[in-house]
């Protein structure tokens, strides 16, 4: 059975790009359009890989991020961040997060900032599951 | 607090980082989650002769606008803050209308134009025309003062024009949503030049009384909510006399309510909400009858 890899981003272009890659490699995609979306198919699917953008409509990744982290079914599901946010400001704000009262997270497993090589990116996922 | 959700309508042309740096003020009143919309209007990118549809156009309009909020969201992201981007193309007014419906947001800022196309969303009527689809308030915002600063507390010390509509009264209790922000509400009532046409002094002295007791009750709401206010009566042309208080009494804002009249009522008579809107120099914040956000 093909492993489930998520993808949560609101860009149609980035969708259909990292859609084939994933197909090209054998894996079977799953598509949401915002953090909102992406984690009720999280939670309903529990993939094996998440591929994760920042800002988004309805819930961004970081916020998305946090619930994630956690849910006990998902809390160790890989992600990795695909965003033209850059990762220091990802950091900084779960650390602003985190000050304000919620609880420490993990960095995420792996942050690429966009634009990434469809060679690269499946190889990046291939690290991750197989 | 409830995390409330800021609508910021940018067509990047008056509304600037900036403008939204002077809006953080309401993070004290629980706006923690910030939407960026912009329009990219569809005669820029539809069909012209020989060309077709421009993709190309369309695909550089929509990069310049997200590395634009790529940068903004950046900085609010870092501050703890939440935000959303919405890029997208079509008509302004039915996009932010279902932007600020699907996100259920509890303010939506604009910025005002008055020139091109834009001035077909910017304009006071199509203000008012979002006012007239959404029970959402509208800050149609002016982020330099008259002065030519910048307005850095725009909701320490609003004007609120009191006409005694359901939008009047509801902007009242609107306003008290930012009770953390604002430090005094300078609460207005004008009495038109129409109103007093004819009448005799006796019964001109017993509106003038009226009012003002009228105005009483409406800074002791405001006093029992722990905000400081203070009552003026102005007599002569609604709009001009609105106008005039804010600039006398040194405000920061102008707070109405928006009462629906009909379409056709709207375009022979005009209304307060659509002369402020187009004409004030101050940001105006406009409460439609039904709003979205009563005292919690």
């Amino acid at each position: 059975m093909s492993k489930k890899v998520l993808t949560v981003d609101d860009d149609p272009d980035i969708i259909a790009f990292v859609k084939t890659v994933l197909e090209e490699n054998g894996y079977d995609p799953l598509i949401a359009r915002n953090g909102e979306v992406g984690l009720d198919l999280a939670r309903k699917e529990k993939p094996d890989l998440v591929i994760l953008d920042v800002l988004m409509p309805k819930q961004s990744g970081i916020r998305m991020y946090r619930e994630l982290r956690a849910d006990q079914s998902l809390k160790d599901t890989p992600v990795i961040i695909l965003s033209g946010i850059a990762k220091r400001t990802f950091l900084r704000s779960q650390e602003a997060l985190t000050e304000f009262g919620d609880q420490p997270v993990p960095e995420p497993d792996l942050y690429i900032e966009k634009p990434v090589e469809p060679d690269e990116l499946a190889e990046t996922i291939k690290t991750f599951i197989g | 607090m409830k995390e409330r959700k800021l609508l910021f309508v940018t067509q990047f042309e008056e509304l600037w980082f900036d403008a939204l740096q002077s809006l953080m003020d309401l993070r004290k009143s629980g706006f923690n989650h910030v939407v960026f919309l912009h329009v990219i209007e569809r005669d820029k990118v539809a069909m012209h002769r020989g060309k077709g549809y421009l993709k190309g156009e369309e695909t550089k309009l929509r990069e310049i606008a997200n590395i634009r909020f790529i940068d903004w969201a950046e900085s609010l992201f870092e501050q703890g803050m939440e935000v959303g981007a919405y890029i997208v193309v079509g008509n302004p007014l039915p996009k932010i209308i279902s932007t600020a419906g699907d996100e259920g947001v509890d303010l939506i800022v604009t910025g005002h134009h008055k020139r091109g196309k834009v001035e077909e969303l910017y304009a006071g009527s199509e203000t008012v025309d979002i006012l007239r689809r959404t029970s959402t308030p509208v800050l149609v915002y002016k982020y330099m003062l008259p002065s030519g600063k910048i307005n850095e507390r725009p909701f320490e010390r609003p004007i609120l024009a009191m006409d005694w509509s359901p939008a009047s009264e509801r902007a009242v209790n609107y306003l008290i949503n930012f009770k953390e922000i604002v430090k005094e509400v300078v609460v207005v009532n004008v009495v038109s030049d129409k109103e007093i046409k004819g009448a005799s002094a006796m019964d001109i002295q017993a509106t003038r009384k009226n009012n003002r007791q009228r105005l009483d009750e409406v800074c002791d709401i405001f006093r029992n909510e722990g905000i400081e206010a203070d009552s003026h009566l102005y007599i002569g042309d609604t709009c001009g006399e609105i106008e005039k208080a804010a600039q006398e009494r040194e405000a920061t804002m102008i707070v109405a309510g928006a009462t629906g009249k009909s379409g056709l009522k709207e375009i022979f008579m005009g209304s307060v909400a659509k002369k402020l809107a187009n004409n004030s120099a101050f940001p105006t914040l406009l409460v439609p009858a039904n709003i979205k956000s009563e005292i919690n």
